[in-house]
């Protein structure tokens, strides 16, 4: 896994989830726990719940005149759902695994498939990411970052198009992956 | 504010409730700096800044009936400031942000310091967007603890430390000249 | 965040004063309003009365509009912030990966 570079991740990504249908998206929700014992020791938490009426809501604010808003609306397209728990902690490795293991045992359930793992030992990063497969369609992608002292998850449920998110880069605080550009 | 003080602010407050132009007029001597200032970085142009102002008591002048009390007088100014200063900020896409250095009569530099690190940081904090800009203010401006910040704005709490660690990291990196505020937010000065 | 820079930040934000007069052209601002507000509500005719019972309906509607655009605000900067989230841990994947694809050195990771 290790092996494969960003592009092909994208490539893959891409191939495997357009079109995408959001069939049984339920099942691509993963369960977060409410993580009270993590907030309780975090010094700083994110954490954003976005269901289908949210991600509309939203959209509907989206000015499509702006690049900006057209770009994200773009990226949101088929996708139902944004879960994000994110916390940072004053010291390092503060959260428990247990509480990180948890969810990874969902993601041990059928139809979800370990895309990248990611290990850097001198940054002392973890980053898994997987992806829900419903026949030859995607439907749900989660992200766990373990880092030195911040944890993330991110699960998204519907399609999303990495090459569209690759749009985003410089904007809105998103960070520029760097990607190559498609010919 | 000292009990002197906040006594002060309750018997304007409760004459001008009764009518009394002259408590009215005090009221606005007691907060317009704040109120001022607000618009004025909100908006970096004195001239929109005043006009805000104005706005501000105007509808203060309308709404008196409904403020309790001093404290919640402060929070309403501060909440109806920002706000009508993101509204113009929005409707105004296109707004040309002036630096404000550019502008003669803004702060003068009278304590111990850096001023031109404090113009840098005055010109960046112009360029962040609306929201991102209301956060700093009311926390470095208007020493509000972020809970407080995400009641006058209406915002999530970790919105709201969202934006003030992201708004801080920019600060921090466009003047180590490492990141960019175009980088970290729309690039050409519009609003999100 | 050093407590240096806050200051910085604090000292860069020290609130100011408008212009000497402030208080008298909010004074006079308001007494302007006052007089047309005066000269609008002191017209009789049944029209005006139902022009300001729509004005009325007008404001509430638009009251629950405005907080409906506060909330499709709100949901449109968090749906910002998942994605910047999102994007920040693909990233940090990204970094991992070109790390793991260069040549070994000394204090090589080994990934």
């Amino acid at each position: 896994m290790r092996s494969l570079t960003m592009k092909s991740c994208v490539a893959l990504l891409a191939v495997l989830l357009l079109p995408a249908q959001a069939a049984r998206a339920g099942d691509a929700r993963l369960l977060l726990p409410d993580f009270q014992s993590l907030e309780s020791k975090a010094s700083e938490t994110v954490s954003i719940t976005l269901d289908p009426s949210l991600i509309a809501m939203a959209a509907r604010f989206l000015d499509a005149n702006k690049p900006e808003d057209a770009a994200v609306r773009k990226a949101i397209s088929g996708i139902t759902g944004i879960y994000v728990r994110s916390y940072t902690f004053d010291a390092d490795f503060a959260y428990p695994k247990a509480d990180v293991d948890g969810v990874r045992k969902q993601l041990s359930a059928p139809g979800w498939q370990q895309l990248m793992q990611v290990h850097s030992r001198k940054e002392h990063n973890d980053v898994d990411i997987y992806i829900r497969v419903d026949g030859s369609k995607a439907n749900g992608l989660a992200i766990i970052a373990s880092e030195r002292r911040e944890f993330t998850i991110v699960n998204i449920v519907g399609s999303i198009d990495l090459q569209k998110l690759h749009e985003l880069e410089g904007h809105f605080g998103i960070p520029d992956l760097q990607l190559e550009q498609k010919k | 504010m000292t009990d002197g003080a906040a006594c002060s602010v309750c018997d304007s407050l409760a004459r001008a409730r009764a009518g009394d132009p002259s408590a009215f007029a005090e009221l606005v001597r007691q907060h317009q700096r704040t109120v001022y200032s607000l618009a004025l970085r909100m908006l970096a142009d004195r001239h929109k800044a005043e006009d805000l102002a104005q706005e501000v008591f105007l509808r203060l002048h309308r709404n008196l009936a409904r403020v309790q009390s001093d404290v919640h007088l402060l929070f309403w100014l501060r909440q109806v400031t920002t706000r009508l200063a993101i509204d113009r900020l929005r409707r105004e896409p296109k707004y040309q942000l002036l630096p404000l250095r550019a502008d003669p009569g803004i702060a003068s530099e009278n304590s111990a310091g850096d001023p031109l690190l404090r113009r840098q940081l005055r010109d960046l904090i112009g360029q962040l967007p609306a929201a991102a800009r209301a956060v700093v203010l009311l926390r470095y401006q208007e020493d509000m603890e972020p809970l407080e910040i995400a009641t006058v704005l209406e915002m999530p709490l970790n919105t709201v430390k969202s934006h003030l660690k992201r708004s801080l990291a920019v600060l921090r990196g466009k003047l180590s000249g490492v990141a960019s505020v175009a980088a970290a937010f729309p690039g050409d000065g519009s609003v999100p | 965040m050093s407590p240096d820079f806050e200051n910085e930040l604090r000292e860069a934000l020290r609130a100011v004063d408008p212009e000497d007069g402030f208080a008298e052209r909010v004074r006079r601002r308001i007494a302007s309003e006052t007089r047309m507000r005066r000269r609008w509500l002191s017209a009789r005719w049944a029209p005006e009365a139902l022009a300001a019972s729509v004005l009325v309906a007008v404001l509430g509607v638009y009251g629950w509009e405005q907080r409906r655009e506060r909330q499709g605000l709100e949901a449109r900067q968090q749906l910002i912030e998942a994605l910047r989230v999102t994007g920040e841990k693909l990233d940090l994947a990204y970094r991992g990966v070109q790390d793991a694809s260069r040549p070994a050195s000394a204090d090589d990771a080994g990934a």
